[in-house]
């Protein structure tokens, strides 16, 4: 018998918000997370922006000694991990350590502390430390929350980049499914970092202005950063201790395009079969989906795909489901982008509020479905979906639902 | 059923986890590739396995002499072209070409067509501890050099850590579950475990595991100044002794190694050799320091003990010992825990002695493990020959072994704690 699983602490770190409610309430209101770059120079880039997160101080969070250990995704990481835990409830009431785990996904993780040792080495300084190498692995921010919270359960790093918090989101589902362990922490966190930054420049999908998901201006993404950390708990852990319960995470597809290293396929065939995965297995019929997160990047080809697939899956009935593009106001946080939508879209089922695709003015026709544009709107929400999409045809989607014990 | 069939009339079948489908599928393993520093492809491989054959040579293709190590466990010079489409080869870095080629190797082991088989249906689950450290650093340093403008995209694309597996599934056309895992010394075990739930599940009919990580110039100078190279500040030559009294740290290695896993009705629908069964995962982790290992063993006790389901059974375990003081004796107080008195009754090796360590060392070690329970062999621990008293289990020293083994441990165990045991057993045919 497959257990039901829900999830029981939500911690966000995002550009339009340090906390879950300032994140949720600048969503419902289209808050433009995207400014002037400022962890690193960006003047010798074409495009100068980010959704960058502001107003953190570390120093709020951690001792000093800690701060220049911790990089800045382990920071954004465990921040929102302790949001999440304490709001669960599981500082409390958690007994059984060695039943709860950690996986997250992982982009660059701690890339922007690795750069600055590379940067003095290659620059002949001797003076690197390397202490900043410690965050050469992308598990590194994993095991800072499971080593924090004492937790002995099953541990693990997704790196499938764009969509690795989606994935991991699959993977610890199936931690529970397994037996071994009722609790997971999962989600992911992710840094800028000028690797990532000039990496997408390199390939011009970065638009130098704001990011405008399926408007007919698109230029390209909008790289941001930050960390969506989700708790899952088997419903009977859940229960029995009266936890406060966001939503069910009823299961999920993953699957490849076997198409291209960057591009998707166009006619959007993976994506449909991602969706179709994912309902199959949560045991949710087409005409359910009462709302959808899309991966919405602003390229050129991802929303025509995404469009695509989306209306092959949900043939007419696809113009009457409304989507959301949250990257257009926190950005593409590639690590940690599929963990915040994940907590967009649980509030979403949560709330009864859809948060719009923000900088949408002129309609593609190759995109004619609706997107929420500008405003957010409030509607009664049963099912909802998640959608991530990865370099290589990597995809993944998660299929939610609103909490009811029955 | 009936929301199931609404959902997918559109939908070929094929493309699904049923819901009616029986649970508990039987895994088995029917394929193996290896790419290692000690053979290219499985019998060269196990050959210098049994023979004791090191894979360790001066570092070859960068300057090592500002450390204090000079050896790496690196790969031969391999034409890549015999294994991988020309079309396809140019776009991938070394990882990329080395981890292709590997499920290259495991498909023609297995004897599988692909082309016969449904696309949606094949998977593919991958662990790299650092992927393509060498293409990140190559990156970097163009953007040191030439600034923003002049950094290189097509460096970028290959740089993501999931690029291996992208390749791989574009190479093979395998449209099914695609998944890559970072975590360290268990990334590959990881990987595996995954690939084994979801065939158990039905989610798929054979799912290509395991992986690997490549020697790179940025990554031994990580190693080095984080103070895990043999012979670090320690005294003695430079080696790989596992569970050795006077062991000094690792020797890097490098390579890639696949599983093809698989349900047992596929593969006997097929009439595909079995090589062995993957009959249990168990994970846990430790928090004892981001570079830490749990010293008393009880973290990577428990991986085991979830792991197997006959205590009895277990005649050999392919140890995660990598020559550092800490793990080999957090590792024999494990087995020792788990197996009370039958603990002497059991064969322990490590791999690592001839292929030095490597994050995404699991792929290879788990194909060696297959064999060993196919031809009841067991590879030796070479370099070891005084064993630390407190490593006091039954090592298989230097001199391979033959004997019946009926089930055995694949160990993992990442620092900063998280460990995976796979279960792997003689795959009885009913």
């Amino acid at each position: 018998m497959r257990k039901r699983v829900v999830i029981t602490g939500l911690g966000v770190v995002s550009a339009v918000g340090n906390h879950l409610s300032e994140f949720w309430n600048s969503l419902v209101e289209g808050k433009d997370g995207v400014k002037e770059i400022t962890v690193f120079d960006p003047s010798a880039y074409r495009t100068k922006i980010a959704a960058e997160v502001s107003h953190l101080d570390p120093e709020a969070h951690f001792p000093k000694k800690e701060v220049r250990r911790l990089s800045r995704c382990d920071q954004f990481g465990l921040i929102a991990f302790r949001e999440a835990w304490k709001s669960a409830g599981l500082e409390r009431d958690l007994q059984d350590k060695e039943r709860a785990g950690v996986v997250l996904g992982a982009g660059s993780g701690g890339i922007l502390s690795v750069e600055k040792y590379f940067r003095g080495f290659y620059q002949g300084q001797k003076k690197s430390s390397p202490s900043l190498l410690i965050s050469y692995s992308l598990a590194t921010t994993t095991d800072h929350i499971a080593i924090e919270s004492g937790l002995k359960g099953p541990r693990t790093t997704t790196a499938t980049v764009c969509s690795s918090s989606s994935a991991s989101m699959g993977v610890a589902f199936e931690m529970i499914q397994m037996g071994l362990a009722d609790v997971m922490v999962t989600g992911g966190s992710d840094s800028l970092c000028e690797v990532s930054y000039s990496g997408f420049s390199s390939l011009k999908l970065v638009d130098p202005e704001s990011c405008k998901p399926f408007d007919k201006r698109r230029h390209g993404l909008v790289i941001g950063e930050g960390a969506g950390i989700l708790i899952l708990e088997e419903l009977e852990h859940a229960l029995e201790r009266d936890a406060p319960i966001h939503a069910e995470f009823l299961g999920y597809g993953i699957c490849a395009d076997a198409y291209h290293l960057t591009a998707p396929e166009p006619n959007g065939e993976g994506v449909e079969r991602v969706i179709r995965i994912a309902l199959a297995d949560a045991g949710v019929s087409i005409e359910e989906v009462d709302t959808i997160n899309a991966h919405g990047t602003a390229t050129l080809f991802n929303d025509i795909a995404e469009t695509r697939g989306m209306k092959r899956v949900f043939g007419e009935r696809a113009r009457e489901i409304p989507i959301s593009g949250i990257k257009s106001m926190v950005g593409h946080c590639l690590g940690s982008a599929g963990g915040i939508e994940a907590v967009a879209t649980v509030m979403t089922l949560e709330t009864g509020m859809i948060p719009p695709t923000i900088h949408y003015e002129v309609p593609d026709p190759l995109c004619d479905l609706n997107y929420t544009p500008n405003h957010s709107i409030k509607k009664d929400v049963r099912i909802a979906i998640s959608n991530s999409f990865a370099f290589g045809g990597n995809n993944v989607c998660l299929v939610f639902k609103k909490f009811s014990s029955e | 059923m009936e929301v199931y069939n609404k959902t997918f009339r559109n939908t070929p079948n094929s493309l699904l986890r049923t819901p009616n489908s029986p649970k508990d599928h039987r895994v088995v393993i029917t394929g193996l590739g290896v790419i290692s520093s000690i053979g290219v492809g499985i019998e060269v491989f196990w050959k210098n396995c049994l023979q004791g054959i090191s894979g360790f040579k001066p570092i070859q293709g960068f300057d090592v002499s500002s450390y204090r190590s000079r050896l790496g466990g690196q790969l031969p010079e391999i034409d890549f072209k015999a294994f991988i489409k020309p079309a396809n080869l140019r776009r991938m870095d070394r990882i990329g070409k080395i981890v292709v080629s590997s499920v290259r190797l495991a498909i023609d082991d297995s004897g599988l067509h692909l082309r016969e088989e449904d696309s949606n249906r094949i998977g593919i689950s991958i662990g790299t501890g650092l992927g393509s450290s060498d293409t990140v650093d190559q990156f970097f340093r163009s953007l040191l050099k030439e600034g923003p403008l002049g950094a290189a995209p097509l460096l970028f694309q290959t740089a993501v850590p999931n690029a291996i597996t992208s390749h791989c599934a574009i190479e093979y056309g395998i449209k099914g579950v695609n998944i890559t895992f970072s975590h360290k010394e268990s990334s590959t075990e990881m990987a595996m475990t995954f690939a084994y739930h979801l065939l158990r599940e039905g989610r798929a009919d054979v799912i290509f595991a395991g992986g690997g990580d490549e020697l790179s110039e940025p990554l031994y100078h990580v190693y080095s100044m984080l103070g895990a190279l043999s012979p670090g500040k320690g005294r003695g030559a430079e080696g790989m002794r596992p569970f050795d009294q006077d062991r000094n740290g690792i020797v890097l290695g490098e390579g890639s190694g696949i599983l093809v896993l698989e349900t047992l009705e596929h593969a006997k629908k097929r009439g595909a050799k079995i090589y062995a069964e993957m009959a249990g995962a168990g994970l846990s982790g430790s928090t004892d320091g981001l570079l830490s290992y749990d010293l008393k063993g009880d973290s990577m006790a428990r991986a085991m003990s979830l792991a197997v389901k006959d205590f009895q059974a277990m005649d050999y375990i392919s140890a995660a010992a990598n020559s550092t003081p800490d793990l080999d004796r957090a590792e024999t107080f494990a087995i020792k825990k788990v197996f009370r008195e039958r603990a002497k009754e059991i064969s322990v090796s490590s791999l690592k002695s001839l292929l030095g360590e490597f994050d995404g060392s699991g792929g290879i070690r788990a194909c060696a493990l297959a064999l060993s329970l196919n031809h009841g062999m067991i590879p030796p621990t070479i370099g070891t020959k005084h064993l630390d008293p407190q490593c006091d289990v039954n090592v298989v020293l230097a001199q391979s072994k033959n004997m019946k083994i009926r089930s055995a441990l694949l160990n993992s165990c990442s620092n900063g704690g998280s460990n995976i045991s796979l279960w792997i057993k003689q795959c009885s045919s009913s």
